[in-house]
């Protein structure tokens, strides 16, 4: 019994970064139809700007949160301003645009930092754990979950009760007619694109005491994140959360039940065959397109 | 014959003629040099294969390094039992496999080996192009598909070390013994091997393109709707594609393996599937030949640069990349293409002007927007 409830707890921690990772990635595919593939190189950066925050400027990571996403975010604005920008015609081809940046990033902060794994010390406050019969649960790791599903919250509240939210649904119903009303669709973009960057940076520097910090980091990330966008519905921010926790908590009992990796391919496999019968997803938003 | 099928039978003796004679003149006949050309040229058969599928019919495979990875995993079988002789291969000894598995048995036979190579990878394809084109699934999610698929199918090869060598692969191969003649990879007679062979692939590739079904694969790729509405079984049509698509890159893995002289589980990583991807749309993914040549050039490139840049050489393929797909969608295909038709376009009208001085040139326009 306390081997199910840890590997519970484990999977629901699984879920928790992966849901931080793939709302930034939802926000983006579900606005713009963009497929993100720089994004694990987001939370890679992130991960790097709390390393260097707290080498340098002796930040904690909570105090750091702020800084990190704003930084991940310029550069997430950056990006869409001078690159992805130009493809939204092209769906498929931002794509492969969005690989070559994760390159382009990847080599940048292995060039400038070096390859080497790089630590990051948990904050002091949110050692140890809390023990629940023989369930052990580290407080860092449920900080994380709360801090999730905080996160999940404000950026709900950001789509549905904020102007900028509206306009924002607006666009991704009819850009045309928005435009007609006077939105701006490019900035509208910009700013989301900015905003999932930041959210992926935030996760990269909350799973910095979790992972090993290294630039190749995100490439794995980004492709089991997809799968949560995929699994939850275009654009669906409920649905990424329940697919998360899905994809989270069958990794977790698989793994319980075969080991690691075969609860890995398992899970893989079940995802494969879930877009075969539900291409648009667990969740699907109803938009015109 | 038209003048397109034209174009291309004529780009196509050439780069024959460059690869067959120039090339071996050019590196002196020089083993290692040689060696690393048909590197390449294996390399340009994978990236033709995914201009069947991506190009010819818009069906972007992610997972094209999969299938790649089981030809080079059916030769590496073989010459690994040739290797071991009568006895275990090494690595199973340390992995505590009492016996042979049943799957390697087989191997033991090249014609066997050779058939798997491009059967196994074709039935794998099929089935999953199967799956997904019966349920009419297109565009991005063929790509997140194949690439979970992809990824799954690394893990399966890792984690079966018995099996497969797990993390390490096969090594320490035995040369391949074809009919007597014992191949060395440092001779010239290897590097004509694998020239014939992409010569050979780029014919099918051309042939394909240039019949029937390449048309309805391009009708496919353009409206698969409207096809289906003029009768045709769309999804048969793709699932063939791949089937072939996946067939010629088990081919290249199989001339990889003998290349390389080992296989390994990073043939089948994500970032490796990425970059055939890459070596595509820089040629251009239209057209087989240009793919072909746009793998050969990135890697002649990056043999070259990565010397001399040892770190900054994959921070250079990125922006080539970004700057390809941003500005030069079809490729250096689509480059050369528009500065033929402008060339051309200037003689045609200066032919039009001289002889039919009553008639308005028609303007010319300078490549099709994309």
């Amino acid at each position: 019994m306390d081997v199910i409830l840890n590997q519970m707890f484990a999977g629901l921690s699984m879920a928790s970064i992966l849901l931080m990772i793939a709302l930034g990635l939802a926000i983006i595919y579900g606005a713009m139809g963009v497929i993100n593939l720089a994004h694990g190189e987001f939370v890679m950066l992130g991960a790097y700007a709390a390393w260097a925050l707290q080498t340098y400027a002796g930040f904690s990571i909570i105090v750091a949160l702020p800084f990190v996403f704003v930084a991940v975010g310029a550069v997430g604005w950056i990006i869409e301003r001078v690159i992805v920008q130009r493809l939204y015609h092209r769906p498929l081809d931002t794509i492969l645009a969005t690989w070559g940046i994760g390159i382009i990033l990847q080599q940048v902060v292995r060039l400038s930092v070096g390859a080497e794994s790089r630590f990051v010390k948990g904050p002091e406050l949110l050692s140890g754990n809390i023990e629940i019969g023989g369930l052990v649960m580290s407080n860092y790791r449920i900080f994380v979950i709360v801090f999730s599903l905080a996160v999940l919250a404000a950026s709900w509240a950001l789509m549905t009760r904020t102007e900028f939210g509206m306009k924002l649904r607006a666009v991704i119903q009819n850009r045309q007619i928005s435009e007609c009303y006077g939105i701006e669709a490019k900035h509208i973009y910009s700013v989301t694109f900015a905003y999932g960057a930041g959210l992926a940076g935030i996760a990269g520097a909350l799973i910095t005491p979790l992972f090993s910090t290294i630039p190749t980091m995100g490439t794995g990330l980004v492709v089991d994140a997809f799968l949560v966008v995929i699994v939850g519905g275009l654009g669906s921010l409920l649905g990424a959360a329940s697919a998360a926790v899905l994809i989270g908590e069958a990794t977790a009992l698989f793994s319980m039940l075969f080991n690691d990796t075969l609860g890995r391919i398992a899970v893989l496999a079940g995802i494969i065959v879930l877009i075969r019968f539900r291409p648009r997803g667990l969740f699907p938003s109803n938009t015109r397109r | 014959m038209t003048t397109r099928l034209f174009y291309d039978l004529v780009a196509l003796v050439i780069f024959a003629l460059v690869i067959v004679l120039g090339v071996p003149a050019l590196m002196g006949f020089d083993g290692f040099e040689l060696n690393t050309f048909a590197r390449y040229l294996a390399l340009g058969i994978a990236s033709l294969a995914l201009a069947l599928s991506w190009g010819g019919a818009g069906l972007l495979n992610l997972g094209q390094a999969a299938t790649f990875g089981m030809g080079s995993y059916a030769m590496a079988m073989h010459l690994k039992l040739k290797a071991s002789g009568d006895g275990l291969p090494d690595f199973m000894g340390w992995n505590n496999v009492p016996e042979l598995p049943l799957i390697w048995v087989p191997f033991h036979s090249l014609g066997f080996t050779l058939l798997a190579g491009l059967l196994v990878p074709a039935f794998v394809g099929g089935l999953i192009a199967m799956f997904m084109f019966r349920a009419r699934i297109a565009g991005v999610f063929v790509a997140i598909i194949t690439l979970a698929f992809l990824v799954a199918f690394q893990l399966v090869v890792i984690e079966e070390q018995g099996i497969t060598g797990g993390q390490n692969g096969l090594t320490g191969l035995a040369p391949l013994n074809v009919l007597g003649w014992s191949v060395d990879t440092y001779g010239v007679g290897f590097y004509y091997l694998v020239a014939g062979c992409l010569v050979t692939a780029i014919t099918i590739g051309l042939y394909l393109t240039h019949s029937k079904f390449g048309l309805i694969l391009r009708a496919i790729r353009e409206d698969a709707d409207r096809t289906r509405f003029l009768g045709y079984n769309v999804a048969n049509y793709q699932t063939v594609i791949f089937c072939i698509s996946a067939a010629l890159a088990g081919w290249a893995g199989m001339l990889y393996t003998l290349v390389l002289e080992f296989a390994s589980p990073t043939y089948m990583s994500v970032s490796f599937s990425l970059a055939i991807v890459i070596w595509c749309a820089v040629g251009g993914r239209d057209s087989v030949l240009a793919a072909a040549i746009g793998a050969i050039l990135v890697n002649l490139l990056e043999g070259r640069l990565s010397d001399i840049f040892v770190e900054g050489w994959n921070l250079m393929l990125g922006v080539i990349f970004v700057f390809v797909v941003m500005f030069m969608p079809r490729g250096l295909n689509g480059l050369v293409g528009d500065a033929w038709r402008f060339i051309g376009g200037r003689l045609q009208k200066e032919r039009t002007i001289s002889t039919r001085p009553h008639l308005q040139p028609e303007p010319v326009k300078s490549g099709q927007e994309n």
